[in-house]
């Protein structure tokens, strides 16, 4: 984990995070330069090293400011941006309300600096709009908590994700915002940016485990598959819940759904990392596509009593990870189940042993 | 029990609650000793006659009795609410009131049928205190091992069925996108199943005998549900409804039983104390049940209860051996009763 690599000014936050494997290393490139960005690249050597111009980085035209060297090692190269947040209420007649949107790319970060965990492999990334006319954010603030993993293992407070050494959590966390309208809720935007044949679906997996996740049923996943032969590259993962609560608990849920994801059009805010590692080739040499994801329920008030939101999400490279039952149930299932079974058939051979035997008595009756 | 409806009604009308739970609690006791009354006197009434279908009637009478309170009391709130205008503690305490007079009217019946009980004894010449017997606690130690067979099976059935139903909506509507009705509605379902079944099981119960078979039934009928909501995505009314079927035919069955192991004079305290350990059974594995749903979830929540349904499984499948073994009356056909009542008539 690095922090500003080759750069002693922490007015700007750029966090690099190398995972070397046997063969192999995968660079994660967390930045709150523009929008907070993402950038995600696998490289097949043990050896690759992130390059990065930080007086083109910070100019106006930042292509090509950062790179991985040696460039023939890339395998894919992928990065998701985080770049709006939306209010709305539902009025009565199905009308829905906007309020004016917060842009995260003109929002003002904190240095993660003093948020650095290296043994925890954490880091925070706080912001509150640059200017803020309805005041929303004067007691609160929106933050990005960010954890690298060594191990393959789950996380120990909800949602439990399971997560793998190669793969990353980011925690979405709206801490202390005021609403703006009675109910309203709040929306994220989420960006992807992927290489020309690759594409982004959803995918949402109904399981009936939510052994780890109480009550949560419901496991989504944005994953960005190559078109050639349909093999899944990397991944965002996300329960379908968030929570009102720093230390959540089942009853702080808070309903989460995804609005329809869709190739945008749009283009990224200017100054992105995105354009400093992909180039300015929307559309020729990569395709963004972007999803939201809501937050509350029906009739959710969570968000109203707490003034807390957490959301998380794990992404990486490859086949995201599957729950499994636990052995716990399967060995409970099976001793229940087995028990009775066990009781009928030696139950049953001692009633007929029994029965035998009274009628040999009897036989000399007969 | 009147008394305590309206002390309850006080305490929110006066909104104060600490006198509503003193009301919850006396209620608590009079309700239990009502029920543990109830069934002793419908044994003393109806034992070698039509047992099982009066108990059938019991429960489908109290099942009605439950569903109409769920329906109604929250329009008469509403009709309170516009009466007097306005929301309240007083509002709630009047609509409370209102239910009081349904106990009023309860306390008229009880008073009819202590002197319909009298005139009986008169007109019969039973022998006093026959109905009335003493309830001691000693008599716990002479229960046989059927009794407390029945009891386990009693308490594991029932910790597997009310505790689900009171925390089942959010399965509903989470597991399988139901709205808040639809979840309401799919849990009343099984109130709703046991109030017409129960009587006709009752009284199938009474013409085919066989009772330990019949609780086999219903408890292998609530594992197949139980599992099957834990580990499918079928149409959780399936489920549903044979749970609902399952347990009037349990309640129809197993309770009866009791009267068939159980010396008359030790009635009272054996139903007394079924009543009570199954209580204290349901208030734990409540409790138990919301830890673990808090922790893990739902799907465990579902193997815990399939587990103590698969124990209540274990205890009726001893008894049924039991019984076999000792040679006892739990499992006889109705004809082989009737036979047996003649001829002990005749003796």
């Amino acid at each position: 984990m690095q922090y500003n690599p080759g750069w002693n000014n922490s007015s700007v936050n750029l966090l690099h995070v190398r995972a070397v494997g046997p063969s192999d290393t995968l660079h994660y490139i967390w930045s709150s330069i523009g929008a907070p960005t993402v950038l995600l690249v696998a490289t097949e050597s043990r050896s690759s090293t992130l390059g990065i111009n930080w007086t083109q980085l910070l100019s106006p035209t930042p292509a090509g400011a950062i790179w991985i060297d040696p460039p023939s090692s890339v395998v894919y190269s992928t990065a998701v941006v985080f770049t709006k947040v939306f209010e709305y209420s539902e009025a009565k007649t199905l009308e829905e309300l906007f309020y004016p949107m917060y842009d995260l790319s003109n929002f003002s970060w904190d240095s993660i600096n003093h948020t650095l965990n290296h043994t925890a492999l954490t880091a925070e990334f706080t912001g509150i709009p640059a200017t803020d006319p309805s005041g929303s954010f004067s007691n609160g603030s929106l933050a990005f908590r960010v954890t690298a993993y060594e191990a393959s293992g789950r996380d120990g407070p909800l949602p439990s994700l399971l997560h793998t050494a190669n793969s990353s959590k980011v925690e979405f966390v709206l801490a202390g915002v005021a609403l703006r309208g009675n109910s309203s809720k709040f929306v994220l935007e989420v960006a992807t940016v992927e290489e020309i044949g690759v594409v982004q679906k959803l995918r949402s997996a109904r399981s009936i485990d939510d052994e780890y996740t109480p009550t949560i049923f419901e496991m989504l996943s944005l994953v960005a598959e190559s078109q050639s032969d349909s093999s899944t590259l990397s991944f965002l993962q996300w329960k379908a819940t968030a929570y009102g609560s720093q230390t959540p608990r089942r009853e702080d849920s808070i309903q989460c759904r995804s609005h329809g994801l869709q190739a945008a059009n749009w283009t990224l805010p200017v100054s992105s990392i995105v354009h400093a590692y992909f180039g300015e080739g929307v559309g020729s040499t990569y395709t963004i596509s972007a999803i939201n994801i809501s937050f509350g329920g029906e009739d959710g008030k969570v968000y109203q009593e707490k003034h807390y939101l957490s959301w998380s999400a794990l992404l990486g490279f490859g086949q995201p990870p599957k729950d499994t039952f636990s052995p716990l149930v399967i060995s409970i299932t099976a001793v229940a189940l087995g028990t009775p079974m066990v009781m009928l058939l030696v139950g049953s051979s001692v009633v007929l042993f029994a029965q035998r035997k009274r009628y040999s008595e009897y036989e000399p009756i007969n | 029990m009147f008394i305590w409806q309206v002390i309850f009604a006080l305490g929110a009308l006066l909104n104060t609650f600490w006198l509503m739970d003193l009301g919850r609690f006396v209620f608590g006791i009079g309700g239990e000793s009502l029920a543990v009354a109830q069934n002793t006197y419908a044994v003393s009434w109806f034992k070698g006659k039509e047992l099982n279908l009066v108990f059938g009637l019991q429960l489908s009478m109290a099942r009605i009795g439950s569903t109409v309170n769920m329906n109604i009391m929250g329009w008469i709130y509403s009709r309170v609410q516009d009466l007097l205008g306005y929301t309240g503690p007083s509002t709630l305490g009047l609509t409370l009131m209102i239910g009081g007079i349904t106990c009023l009217f309860s306390l008229t019946c009880a008073l009819i049928l202590a002197y319909l009980d009298k005139r009986a004894e008169k007109l019969l010449c039973k022998e006093q205190g026959k109905t009335g017997e003493v309830i001691k606690l000693t008599d716990v130690k002479d229960f046989s091992f059927s009794l407390w067979l029945i009891f386990v099976i009693c308490v594991c059935y029932y910790a597997a069925v009310f505790p689900f139903i009171g925390l089942g909506k959010v399965f509903f509507i989470e597991k399988f996108r139901f709205s808040s009705q639809e979840a309401s509605a799919i849990n009343s379902i099984v109130y709703i199943i046991s109030a017409p079944m129960s009587p006709v099981f009752g009284l199938l119960v009474d013409k085919l005998g066989k009772n330990i078979i019949w609780v086999l039934c219903a408890v292998i009928t609530t594992l197949a549900s139980h599992i099957m909501l834990a580990f499918t995505f079928w149409n959780p009314w399936i489920a549903m409804c044979l749970l609902g079927v399952a347990y009037s035919l349990l309640a129809c069955a197993l309770w009866p039983m009791v009267a068939f192991v159980v010396p008359e004079h030790q009635l009272g305290t054996a139903y007394g104390f079924m009543q009570s350990i199954q209580n204290l059974g349901l208030a734990i594995i409540a409790i138990a049940a919301g830890m673990i749903l808090d922790t893990r979830g739902y799907l465990f929540l579902e193997v815990f209860f399939s587990a103590c349904v698969c124990l209540s499984l274990i205890a009726v499948v001893m008894l049924y051996f039991v019984n076999h073994l000792t040679g006892g009356d739990l499992n006889w056909s109705a004809k082989k009763r009737e036979k047996l009542q003649k001829v002990a008539a005749t003796e």
